[in-house]
C-alpha cells in the first residue's frame, strides 16, 4: 500500500478542486460530483481507502434497520475508545461515499479512523461490492421492497449474497430471515457465520411476524448467537455468549430490539476480546433514535414523532408498533410511491384516525385507509400546508403527534420545517 | 338476501402481490356499506375447497416463479371452478390470476409455456417488454383508471369481448387496443391492486349481480367514492386526459 500516496495524490487533488468549483456553484450542493470525477480518473481510489482501515471495515446491508444498526455499531465502537469513519446513507453509494472519503482522507489516501462502519442500500452495495474488502458483512433482513423491482425478493437476496460474499472476517445475519440464512449457507467465503434474533416469545408477541418476506421455521437459540429473549416497549433483553442483559431501545418496537442484536453482533466481531457487554448494551441503551425511526422532535414548540414507511412490511411494523387511539397521526404518501397498490395488503386499522392525508399520493392512501375503516380528517395533497395545518392544531388528547411518511415526504418535510 | 354474500378470494397468501386480493375485502365494505352480511372466504393452498358456492370470486396476482405450482393446486378444483363460472358465478381475475384461467402462459426462457386451466379462452403470450405505468380503458362501466405491470400480452380469442379499449396504457398489447376480457360471469384486467377501490363502477356491477335491488348509495359509499374519484383524477390529469 506504499504506493497510494503516488497513485491517488493527483486524483485527490482534482476531486478537492471540483469540490470547490461545485460549491462556489450552488451552496451546499454537487456533493457527488467531486466523487464522479475522482471515480472517473482514479477507479481503485475507493477501495484502496477503503482497505485502509487498520481495525476493520464494516458494512451494514439490508431492506430495513440499516440506519438504526449502523448508529447503534458505530456508538458502541466509539464507548471502546475506536476512532470511525462512518458515511451517511446517499442515493448514489459510489460517487457519495467517494466524496464524503475525499472530505477525511489525506494525500496519502489515508483517513485518520482505526475502523470504516458503512451502511450501504443492498443495489448499490452490490454494484461496489466486487472491489471492496470488508472485514465483516451485516445483513439486516429482506423485505419486499418497491414496486418498481417487481416485488423480486430473490433480486434483492442476490445482491446481498455479492456483498456477503466479500466479507473476510465475519459474515453477520438475522436468523429469523429465511432468505439470509439460505443465502449464508451459498455464500463461498471462509468468513465465520454468526446469527442474531428473537427468542420464540419474542415471535409469538408479534403475531404478524417481523416483515421479513421469508421467515425462518426455528429461533436461534440463546448459545448460538445474540438473542433478543424479551420485548417491552422500550425495553428489552439480550442474551450475549449466554448472558443476559437489559437493553433500552431507541423506540418501541420489535425491530429496534433486532437493531440492536446486530450491531452488539457485529461489534463483538470487530472488537473481539476487547468486546465489554456491559459497556456496549449501557452506550446501545443511550443511543438517540434516527430521524423517522422514532426520534421525537420539536417544530414550532410543538413535539412531535416521525415514522419513515419504507415499504409495506415497515408500513405494518409501524402502524402495530404505535401507541393506540393516536388522536393525531398525519400520513404524507408522495411520489416515491409511484404504485401505491402495494400498501393494499397492510392492516392500517389500527390506527383508528387519521386527522390528515397528505403528499402527491394523499387520495390513494386516503382510499386504502377508508377501506380499512380508519377515520379520515382532511386530505391535503400540498404537503407545506398540510404540515402548517398539523402544527398548528392544539396539544393531541393521547400520545403526541405523530407524523407517518414515505421517503420522498420525509425529505420534503425536513426542508420544509427546516430540519437538517 | 336472507343469508350472507361470500366473497371468496383465492390463495391471498400468494396471489396478492400488488394487494390484488384486497378487492375482496372492497366488495365486502361495500356490500356492508349498504346493508348486507357478508362473509369473506380466504381459500389458502392446501386447505380444502370451500363447499357451498361463493357469491363472489377475487383472484389476484402472484409471481411468476409462482405459477406453475399455482396452476398444479388449483388444477384438481378445475371442474368445480367451472361449475361455479357456468353457473354465474361473477369472477374478478387480475394480472397472472387471470393468466391461470386462460389456455397457456408463455413463461419464456427455460420455464417455456406452460398449461393453464382453460377455464376462459384466449392466452398469455410473451411480449417483447415489460410494462410498468398507468392504465387507462374506456368500459361499458365507464372510465377505469388503474397501473399494470406485467412482461406478457393477452391474445384474445376471435369473437372475445374485451373488458374495454386502451386510453393510455399496453392493455391486452401487441395488435389492437383492448385491455381486458369479459366472457360469461368472468372479468379478467391488468388493471391490478384495488381496481375495485378505485373504480367503484366495476365494483357495483358486480354486487349488483349478486346482490337483489342492490343500492350502492350510501354515506360512506358517497365519501370513499369522492375519494376515488380525486385519485382517478389526479392520475387522468398527469395524463393529460379530461378529468372527470
Ligand atoms: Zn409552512
Amino acid at each position: 500500500m506504499t504506493a497510494a500516496p503516488v497513485r491517488y495524490a493527483p486524483a485527490i487533488i482534482a476531486g478537492r478542486l471540483v469540490r470547490i468549483a461545485a460549491r462556489m456553484r450552488k451552496r451546499g450542493g454537487g456533493s457527488a460530483v467531486p466523487g464522479l470525477v475522482v471515480n472517473r480518473i482514479a477507479p481503485g481510489f475507493l477501495a484502496s481507502v477503503l482497505d485502509g482501515f487498520a481495525g476493520g471495515f464494516v458494512i451494514v446491508s439490508g431492506s430495513s434497520g440499516k440506519s438504526t444498526s449502523t448508529k447503534m455499531l458505530v456508538a458502541i465502537l466509539e464507548a471502546h475508545g475506536k476512532s470511525i469513519f462512518t458515511n451517511p446513507s446517499t442515493a448514489n453509494i459510489a460517487q457519495g461515499l467517494t466524496s464524503a472519503l475525499l472530505e477525511r482522507v489525506n494525500l496519502a489516501g489515508r483517513i485518520d479512523a482505526e475502523i470504516a462502519v458503512l451502511e450501504m442500500d443492498e443495489g448499490h452495495g452490490a454494484q461496489i461490492a466486487p472491489s471492496l474488502n470488508p472485514t465483516v458483512v451485516l445483513l439486516t433482513n429482506v423485505m419486499t421492497d418497491q414496486i418498481d423491482r417487481f416485488h423480486d425478493s430473490e433480486k434483492v437476496a442476490a445482491m446481498l449474497k455479492r456483498i456477503a460474499q466479500r466479507a473476510s472476517k465475519e459474515l453477520i445475519i438475522n436468523a429469523d430471515d429465511a432468505m439470509l440464512l439460505e443465502l449464508a449457507c451459498d455464500v463461498d467465503s471462509t468468513a465465520e457465520l454468526v446469527r442474531y434474533g428473537v427468542s420464540a416469545e419474542v415471535l409469538a408477541n408479534n403475531p404478524r411476524g417481523l416483515g421479513y418476506t421469508r421467515e425462518a421455521t426455528e429461533r436461534l437459540s440463546s448459545d448460538a448467537g445474540t438473542v433478543i429473549t424479551h420485548v417491552d416497549g422500550r425495553h428489552a433483553t439480550v442474551t450475549l455468549a449466554g448472558t443476559e442483559w437489559p437493553i433500552s431501545l431507541p423506540a418501541r418496537g420489535t425491530h429496534y430490539a433486532v437493531d440492536a442484536a446486530g450491531a452488539l453482533s457485529a461489534a463483538a466481531s470487530v472488537l473481539g476480546s476487547d468486546f465489554d457487554p456491559a459497556l456496549a448494551t449501557a452506550t446501545l441503551s443511550a443511543v438517540a433514535p434516527v430521524f423517522g425511526r422514532g426520534e421525537i422532535v420539536t417544530v414550532r414548540g410543538k413535539k412531535i414523532e416521525f415514522v419513515l414507511v419504507q415499504n409495506p412490511a415497515s408500513f405494518q411494523l409501524n402502524v402495530d408498533s404505535l401507541q393506540r387511539g393516536l388522536d393525531q397521526v398525519l400520513v404524507a404518501v408522495g411520489s416515491d410511491v409511484r404504485d401505491p397498490s402495494y400498501f393494499w395488503p397492510v392492516d392500517s386499522s389500527p390506527l383508528g384516525s387519521v386527522v390528515a392525508v397528505t403528499g402527491s399520493k394523499a387520495h390513494e392512501i386516503a382510499l386504502q385507509l377508508s377501506y380499512q375503516g380508519v377515520q379520515i380528517g382532511s386530505i391535503t395533497p400540498d404537503l407545506a400546508t398540510a404540515l402548517d395545518a398539523f402544527l398548528a392544531l392544539p396539544e393531541p388528547q393521547t400520545g403526541i403527534k405523530t407524523v407517518i411518511f414515505t421517503a420522498d415526504s420525509m425529505r420534503r418535510t425536513r426542508a420544509h420545517l427546516g430540519l437538517v | 338476501m336472507s343469508s350472507a354474500l361470500t366473497v371468496l378470494t383465492v390463495f391471498p397468501s400468494a396471489f396478492n402481490v400488488n394487494g390484488d386480493s384486497e378487492n375482496a375485502a372492497v366488495l365486502a365494505q361495500r356490500a356492508r356499506w349498504s346493508g348486507h352480511s357478508v362473509d369473506v372466504v380466504r381459500w389458502q393452498p392446501g386447505e380444502p375447497v370451500p363447499a357451498a358456492a361463493p357469491g363472489i370470486v377475487v383472484i389476484g396476482s402472484t409471481t411468476d416463479a409462482a405459477l406453475p405450482s399455482a396452476i398444479a393446486e388449483l388444477r384438481p378444483h378445475r371442474e368445480l371452478l367451472a361449475g361455479w363460472i357456468a353457473s354465474g358465478v361473477p369472477v374478478l381475475a387480475i394480472g397472472t390470476g387471470w393468466e391461470i384461467l386462460g389456455a397457456s402462459i408463455e413463461l419464456g426462457g427455460a420455464a417455456g409455456t406452460i398449461a393453464a386451466l382453460g377455464l376462459v379462452d384466449g392466452r398469455a403470450v410473451a411480449a417483447s417488454a415489460r410494462v410498468s405505468n398507468d392504465l387507462v380503458v374506456s368500459s361499458a362501466f365507464g372510465r377505469l383508471i388503474g397501473f399494470e405491470n406485467h412482461a406478457r400480452n393477452w391474445e384474445l380469442a376471435s369473437g372475445s369481448t374485451p373488458l374495454g379499449t386502451v386510453v393510455y396504457g399496453r392493455g391486452n398489447g401487441a395488435t389492437g387496443t383492448s385491455e381486458g376480457l369479459i366472457q360469461g360471469s368472468v372479468i379478467g384486467t391488468h388493471l391490478h391492486g384495488p381496481v375495485l377501490a378505485k373504480n367503484p363502477s366495476l365494483a357495483d356491477h358486480l354486487l349488483g349481480q349478486v346482490i337483489e335491488e342492490y343500492d350502492a348509495r350510501t354515506v360512506m359509499s358517497g365519501r370513499v367514492d369522492d375519494i376515488a374519484r380525486a385519485a382517478r383524477n389526479v392520475i387522468a390529469t398527469r395524463l393529460e386526459l379530461e378529468s372527470e
